[in-house]
């Protein structure tokens, strides 16, 4: 990977400033000596420029990877160095641990759930806000105001609101609904559905903002024409601009995808420690600290993190290749395809 | 083309290492350029009294001893272990920090990070502190300052209990049934329990396992890490059978421990439940959550209630004792603090400002409130005291027994479940 990035820039990078050296200095005469230093200048240029963010790349990236996949064949405690050696003993336990298992399926729960909520509830919402109205900007901001909020300020925020005895159920029973209230985080049948409402309301103005500047990008000239032809506002929708937000809607999911499969931070913090895997909303994030740092169990913990990048990698590289394969052909694939 | 792929990684290798290489220096503490000393110390009172009572020894500490400067670091006491085992691992560690014994001290001591203080406590702390040492003891070394004796049993708000008309405190599980069927008739819950933290959901099942096992079996136990012994499922048994009456407050699977009115300490502070099952830190916790922040006026006590068909002895604690250790590079001063600690004055000042029992016999005096007399009569009349379950089997396996208990709160597990969770734990 980094061999493959390094020498495609290093191409990129080689092409522009030779073309420009070549611009300045048409003579074909050009003595070989100056030629050489040209080439250390850029040599040099791109040390500089790629450097840094190689090194920041390899180091906090390439190779806690692999520092995870060595410890991952060890049952190590975390203190000194790891010697007790027990080959694929941590992967064994990690695939035929039900609570594993059932972390897998609560990402695949929220994997989905986030799909099928938050697509056709954004896209509505951008179609709705992409038209002229009173105060659109003022919506457009409430919209995207719990995108920005802190993860940690959304998750105490409604895990107080949700507390049996909190918020929610006190509104509910004094408007005369009290026979609605429920456990709504602390029920292990209600909390997963809690759990991807909060996500729902956290992060559609993520995707609603990503699908306007999709709107914004189809010329206006389409719908006018297609006005003139006798076409309806949903027809025009239906017919032209979803299919032209194709490439949006794509990317979009391929964002909310490999977040939901990394959940982490909100069932954390609404959950604490501890009690995700009993309500029912642990995820694979949650049980690796669970049972690698909080359990002190590094190794374990380790190869669940392996595990877990597995899992992201296949689930990306299955959807890059069956799925994003048009709209990123000549942008990822260096124009080879 | 080759040649410039090559010099570009040479480039990329010399810079990571140099980065690398970067990373590696600087950290370590003690001792200063011009001979001061710096300590620095975790502990886990962020609030209150707690917190103050650290800052007024440390001063006084360094008020006695110049050149010495003490940096205190409060943290929450949910992040303490974690945090502690990073700070270890990176070689910068703190150099006093909180420690409880156990599997988890043991671990710490295995890994050669904690200091061995057998030569380094004073002859008159070891009278003092008489047997709370062996708290600290592994492999006859001991490795911590006990500063705190925190027995467990059921603190109760007496002014509730008697307007369910609960007169006698409960003996035995069946009257504890009994006396909750009538607090729930009043309307609040009977009790509060913290099972979003874990440990306070586990502490019952510590406490039916201390009737249910003999002690020969609970530290055999330290040392197999594995619940062969039947009498874990019996434990696991009657905790279910107790669960069955739901004695608990609703929504406890996400009520935490100890922050704010909503936590189980938060409820008995404001009448909201009757009873909490808790070690003897309780009363400090709860005044800080009381509407005035002043200590509970009516809270009141009394020991786990007897299970018929145990192993266990009648009368024996479930507890812990708080202490604190060094850091294996700690400098000399640091030992200096930990004897100054359990003088009988800190000692005292400890007992009042955390309202809970010295680890000092000598400073029993400062224990005044009835709740708490209460505790230290039963905790001078137990057979034995074992230490929390969590924290004498280590970090792994406490954690995995812990969760396995809130699993069975939340109708999830069963008796077996526990005994399995802790026995696969042990492999990881």
């Amino acid at each position: 990977m980094t061999t493959q990035l390094a020498a495609s820039a290093t191409d990129a990078g080689s092409r522009r400033p030779a073309g420009e050296g070549a611009h300045r200095t048409p003579s074909a005469g050009r003595p070989p000596a100056r030629r050489r230093l040209e080439n250390w200048r850029i040599r040099g240029e791109l040390a500089i420029l790629l450097g840094p963010a190689l090194v920041v790349f390899v180091s906090f990236v390439i190779l806690p990877v692999a520092l995870a996949a060595y410890y991952g064949f060890y049952k190590w405690s975390g203190f000194g160095t790891p010697v007790d050696f027990v080959g694929i003993r941590n992967y064994v336990t990690i695939l035929t641990d039900p609570a594993f298992h059932e972390a897998l399926g609560h990402n695949a729960f929220i994997v989905v759930g986030s799909l099928v909520l938050q697509g056709p509830l954004a896209l509505g919402l951008a179609l709705l806000l992409n038209r002229k109205m009173r105060a659109q900007s003022l919506i457009r901001v409430l919209i995207f105001v719990p995108y920005v909020i802190s993860e940690v300020v959304v998750g105490l925020g409604w895990g107080l609101m949700l507390q049996s005895g909190g918020a929610l159920n006190g509104a509910l029973e004094k408007i005369g609904l009290g026979a609605l209230r429920a456990d709504w985080i602390s029920d292990p049948a209600l909390a997963i559905w809690t759990l991807l409402i909060i996500i729902t309301w956290k992060y559609i103005g993520f995707a609603v903002i990503l699908f306007l500047a999709g709107l914004q990008g189809i010329p206006e000239e389409l719908s006018e024409a297609a006005a003139i032809d006798g076409a309806s506002y949903w027809q025009i929708q239906r017919h032209i601009v979803l299919p032209l937000m194709g490439p949006t809607i794509r990317i979009w999911a391929f964002l909310s995808i490999i977040g939901s499969l990394q959940l982490f931070d909100l069932v954390w913090i609404i959950w604490g420690q501890y009690v995700a895997s009993t309500a029912g909303t642990s995820t694979m994030a949650t049980y690796m600290v669970a049972n690698g740092r909080n359990a002190g169990s590094f190794g374990y913990g380790s190869a669940v993190a392996v595990v877990m990048f597995l899992i992201s990698l296949a689930v990306a590289l299955v959807y890059q290749r069956f799925v994003l394969r048009r709209d990123t052909a000549g942008a990822l694939t260096g124009g080879t395809t | 083309m080759n040649t410039r792929k090559i010099l570009a990684g040479a480039a990329l290798a010399v810079a990571g290492t140099l980065a690398l290489g970067g990373c590696a220096a600087g950290g370590g503490s003690g001792q200063n350029a011009d001979g001061s000393v710096t300590l620095t110390l975790w502990h886990n009172s962020t609030t209150g009294d707690g917190k103050k009572y650290w800052e007024d020894t440390a001063a006084a500490f360094e008020a006695a001893n110049p050149g010495v400067t003490i940096e205190i670091q409060a943290v929450q006491n949910e992040e303490m272990d974690g945090k502690l085992q990073t700070a270890l691992n990176s070689g910068d560690a703190p150099d006093l920090f909180m420690a409880r014994g156990g599997g988890k001290l043991a671990d710490i001591v295995t890994a050669g990070q904690a200091m061995d203080l057998t030569d380094k406590i004073s002859a008159d702390a070891k009278t003092a502190l008489g047997s709370s040492l062996s708290a600290f003891e592994i492999d006859g070394k001991n490795y911590g300052m006990p500063v705190a004796v925190l027995p467990s049993g059921i603190f109760t708000s007496q002014d509730l209990l008697t307007a369910a008309g609960v007169t006698a405190a409960p003996k035995t599980i069946a009257e504890l049934e009994a006396a909750n069927a009538k607090i729930k008739a009043t309307g609040v819950a009977p009790i509060a329990v913290g099972a979003k933290d874990a440990w306070p959901a586990a502490h019952w099942y510590y406490n039916f396992a201390l009737r249910a096992c003999s002690k020969d079996v609970l530290d055999s136990a330290a040392a197999s890490r594995s619940f062969d012994d039947p009498c874990w499922l019996k434990a696991g048994e009657d905790l279910q059978s107790f669960l069955a009456t739901q004695p608990f407050n609703d929504g406890f699977l996400t009520t935490a421990a100890q922050q704010g009115a909503g936590s189980s300490a938060g409820l008995l502070a404001n009448h909201q439940a009757a009873m909490e099952l808790m070690g003897a830190w309780d009363p400090g916790v709860i005044a800080s959550l009381t509407p005035d922040e002043q200590p509970l006026a009516d809270l009141g006590w009394f020991p786990f209630p007897e299970v018929s068909g145990g192993d266990g002895e009648p009368g024996a604690m479930m507890g812990g004792v708080d202490g604190y250790s060094c850091w294996v590079n700690a400098p000399a001063q640091c030992t200096d603090f930990l004897n100054f600690l359990v003088n009988k004055e800190n000692q005292e000042a400890y007992a009042k400002a955390f309202q809970t029992l010295p680890a000092s016999s000598e400073a029993e005096g400062a224990v005044t409130t009835p709740a708490l007399k209460s505790v230290l009569e039963a905790y001078a009349k137990a057979p034995y005291v074992s230490v929390w379950l969590d924290t004498l089997y280590g970090q792994n396996v406490g954690n995995a027994l812990n969760v396995a208990v809130v699993d069975m709160f939340a109708g999830k597990g069963s008796p077996q479940g526990i005994v399995d969770a802790v026995n696969a734990a042990a492999s990881r």
